[in-house]
């Protein structure tokens, strides 16, 4: 009977040798991270299950967006252009900054519910939250640095090679790793806790002004600026005066269709009166010219949208209403998060 | 039970431990030549004639096979697990590789010059798509399928630069370009066999037919797109297969 017990034991041994080996990280691999979604939001658009946040990938991730040594010179790391205070757009800066006191031409967009986002920058050319880091890392006008000789350089770190390896298993560092290392620090970059949630919820009310202006906003601004995400993520020419000195030509850069001429994104409206300057030349400092823009400012062009083709007239009253109600998209705790904010990288 | 008996149960047991539950019967090995007309590429200085006679030196010559197919006797397509090799004229390691199939005879051999549409539009890939590698658009998110790169005193770009990168994956103008070639010999897989095709591409192929290409007038191309899309509806006359050995 010994014997029996023995074998049935040694048998249960070999089914326990069989088992996969991919799934089996142990107790010392990363932990998992949860990010939290919430109710009135439809569902992400970035496949987390392809790039499982963990504790240690969100931490390493971090880690990266603070770290300047990702720009060629060591001088400008995400967060530099990208200010939590403001969130995450480069505040009172209309164009971006980069390495040699170089400039762009758009300005630094604001970032949070990326992973609600299918496609990114402000003519939407690039096509995956993964690979958006790319861009800003290799131009010349922003980080300027070679992704090859980044990733030599990452490898060449001790400590990155660590953490590395507490976030994937392995010490080896490779361009798929880093950017999904950022992509889950920016998976957790969420904003949905401001008081205009809170009054969706029902657990806050608005003042008479808050709700004014959300009339206000519901009949002329909320057909692109869709709720909840205040984005419906289209490509819209929203009638600026073409600007000659940048001569951009917006989304129709990337489709090369006459169509999208003069075509740039509709960015989300949450946390607007902490992010100015606006639009994608930044040519705006204050809300109230964004106002008076759509009120009087239209210019005529042939992709202009019909939505706003003869202009959203705002009275001052309708104006200070509506500046009240964008106040209430602000996300304080999103701005002040402890698990976002910049953190001094000294080795 | 004789302990006998029992340490035999335990060897089958043993053998259902294979974590490789994947059968691979054998491999082939494609092998890609590059040239210029008739005349074997080199990068550098030499220098060489595009089919409108004008002189052009290559310094770089690379392109992307991908999603290889092989076809049975009976003509049916047998599709292999996804691979993706970049060929590049500088990395001569790069120019073979082996491509494991199931064992059979096979008479003709498929495959795609470019990056299947949904490696662009799922994130950081790594290996031969490693965007490091340079053929990636950060831009406008998009592999370069193909690229030459190179000189030409007709050149009216800067230095007298040829750059032909070829890319674009959307709609009328996909670069990604189907080939399926019938090999003289059929192709035997089996284990003990080794199996070879050599493919020879013509760079000149990219600036003849369809659309012939005119240094003086086209001598960059950065962008997918109609002009892109063109050149890879030239370079799609580019391959033939000049050798198979079937041993």
């Amino acid at each position: 009977m010994k014997k029996y017990v023995v074998y049935t034991c040694f048998i249960l041994g070999l089914f326990w040798a069989c088992r996969k080996s991919g799934d089996n990280n142990g107790p010392s691999g990363p932990t998992p991270y949860k990010i939290e979604l919430p109710a009135h939001f439809p569902a992400p658009v970035y496949d987390l299950s392809q790039n499982p946040p963990t504790v240690q990938g969100v931490a390493l991730g971090r880690r990266l967006f603070y770290d300047p040594r990702l720009s060629r010179d060591s001088t400008i790391s995400c967060g530099f252009c990208h200010q939590q205070f403001a969130a995450f757009a480069h505040f009172d800066h209309p164009l971006s900054h980069g390495i040699d006191n170089r400039t762009g031409f758009r300005s630094v967009p604001s970032l949070f519910n990326l992973i609600w986002q299918g496609d990114f920058m402000w003519d939407g050319g690039v096509n995956h939250l993964d690979i958006q880091p790319l861009t800003p890392i290799t131009d010349a006008n922003e980080m300027g640095e070679d992704l090859s000789r980044l990733i030599e350089r990452l490898n060449a770190d001790k400590k990155y090679r660590s953490l590395f390896e507490g976030a994937f298993g392995t010490p080896e560092i490779n361009s798929q790793r880093l950017f999904r290392a950022l992509s889950q620090f920016m998976a957790t970059m969420n904003s949905f806790n401001s008081k205009y949630d809170s009054v969706i919820a029902k657990k806050a009310v608005f003042t008479p002004d808050e709700a004014g202006g959300y009339v206000v906003f519901q009949t002329k601004c909320a057909s692109c600026h869709k709720e909840p995400l205040f984005t419906d993520g289209s490509f819209r020419n929203n009638g600026l005066p073409y600007n000659p000195a940048l001569n951009d030509a917006g989304r129709m850069r990337i489709t090369n269709s006459t169509g999208d001429y003069l075509k740039f994104r509709v960015p989300s409206l949450r946390n607007i009166i902490k992010s100015p300057p606006y639009m994608h030349d930044g040519r705006f400092y204050d809300i109230f010219n964004v106002f008076r823009h759509y009120s009087n400012g239209i210019e005529q062009t042939p992709t202009i949208d019909p939505i706003v083709k003869n202009g959203l007239p705002l009275s001052p009253e309708e104006q200070r209403q509506l500046y009240l109600f964008l106040t209430t998209l602000t996300d304080h705790s999103f701005i002040n998060s402890k698990s976002l904010s910049e953190i001094l990288i000294d080795n | 039970m004789k302990p006998c008996y029992f340490l035999f149960t335990l060897l089958i047991f043993c053998t259902a431990c294979k974590k490789d539950l994947i059968r691979k019967d054998g491999n082939f090995r494609l092998r890609f030549e590059h040239t210029v007309g008739t005349v074997p590429l080199a990068l550098g200085a030499t220098v060489y004639q595009n089919p409108s006679a004008e002189a052009y030196t290559v310094s770089a010559f690379k392109y992307y096979i991908s999603n290889i197919y092989l076809v049975k006797m009976d003509n049916s397509i047998l599709r292999l697990p996804a691979s993706y090799h970049l060929v590049d004229e500088s990395k001569p390691d790069s120019k073979t590789f082996l491509v494991p199939a199931p064992q059979g005879e096979y008479r003709a051999i498929g495959f795609k010059l470019g990056v299947d549409s949904i490696r662009n539009v799922s994130g950081a890939q790594t290996d031969a798509l490693d965007p490091a590698l340079g053929m990636f658009w950060s831009w406008n998110s998009g592999y370069i399928m193909a690229k030459m790169e190179g000189a030409s005193p007709l050149s009216t770009a800067p230095n007298n630069i040829l750059n032909f990168h070829i890319g674009g994956f959307k709609g009328q103008y996909n670069a990604v370009q189907d080939f399926r070639l019938q090999t003289p010999i059929s192709i035997n897989v089996a284990p003990d066999r080794a199996p070879e095709v050599t493919f020879s591409a013509d760079l000149n192929a990219w600036f003849r037919q369809p659309n012939p290409v005119s240094f003086a007038t086209s001598a960059t191309i950065h962008t997918p797109g109609e002009a892109a899309f063109k050149i890879s509806e030239n370079y799609k006359n580019m391959f033939r297969i000049t050798n198979v050995t079937d041993l």
